[in-house]
């Protein structure tokens, strides 16, 4: 095994045991939250507005 | 609606988990998580044996999610980051490093996202550095949402991590985690920290 190889195996490996995939099991629903706040949102970006962010920090994508 | 949802499956299973994470808090310290949101947060489950600080910081996070009303984490996010003329906590870069707003570190920024075809969307007035925007670049860079045919690569992510997050991000995920003004924000920060911790060491590993 190269080092490139070896090293992204080893961090592959870290994240894995960080926790990193903790999330996953939620994904699915807090990603479905984002949608069914559609109607409120803003240019259907998925990110919703607030009184407080007046505008979101949402990030164009060409 | 689904940009910021799809991975494309060229991306490895750590690196959509990276995004997630990043899309994760990012959205939790955009605005305050209303009613469903705190709903579906609380239904969050985690393996009981991940003992990771990830692991750990999420299983804290979903139970304070079902102890809290949308009504108090309003409030407490209004506190900590409008506040009456200002938060508890200022959340942008670039006070954090400089003690001002728009400084160097905002201009630093401009130049990276410029580079990397990102730009502010329509209407938003606030300046770029605000933690829930650099976190939400990560989320796209590493999904390669901006427009690239493919995610950036881990080396220009760690560029842009270093250059933007690593600086001043540690700092104020300690100070959300340490405040007591509210304890969901507070479990939101200790999230963040062990966040930015796992990628810092990551980010070592690629060499």
């Amino acid at each position: 095994m190269d080092k490139k190889t070896r090293d992204t195996a080893d961090r592959r490996d870290f994240l894995k045991l960080a926790g990193l995939g903790s999330l996953a099991g939620g994904a699915t629903l807090v990603t479905g939250t984002a949608e069914a706040a559609a109607p409120s949102s803003e240019a259907g970006n998925g990110y919703r507005e607030t009184d407080h962010v007046k505008k979101v920090y949402e990030i164009a994508r060409f | 609606m689904s940009q910021s949802t799809s991975v494309e499956p060229a991306i490895a299973p750590e690196d959509s988990d990276r995004a997630l994470l990043y899309g994760f808090v990012g959205r939790l310290l955009q605005a305050a998580p209303d009613a469903a949101d705190l709903t579906v947060l609380s239904k969050i489950s985690s393996d009981p044996e991940d003992t990771s600080p990830i692991g750990n910081a999420l299983r804290s996070l979903t139970a304070l999610a079902e102890e809290v009303t949308s009504e108090d984490v309003l409030r407490e996010y209004h506190d900590l980051f409008i506040g009456v003329g200002r938060g508890e906590l200022v959340p942008f870069g670039s006070y954090y490093l400089t003690g001002f707003l728009n400084e160097k570190p905002l201009a630093d920024l401009r130049v990276s996202m410029s580079n990397l075809g990102i730009e502010r969307a329509e209407g938003v007035n606030e300046p770029e550095d605000h933690i829930a925007a650099l976190l939400q670049m990560m989320e796209g860079l590493i999904q390669g949402d901006f427009g690239h045919e493919v995610p950036l690569s881990l080396c220009e992510q760690r560029s842009f991590f270093n250059d933007h997050l690593a600086k001043w991000a540690p700092h104020f995920f300690k100070d959300l985690a340490a405040q007591d003004t509210s304890r969901f924000y507070a479990a939101v920060g200790v999230l963040g920290q062990a966040v930015i911790d796992v990628e810092t060491e990551a980010f070592e590993m690629i060499g």
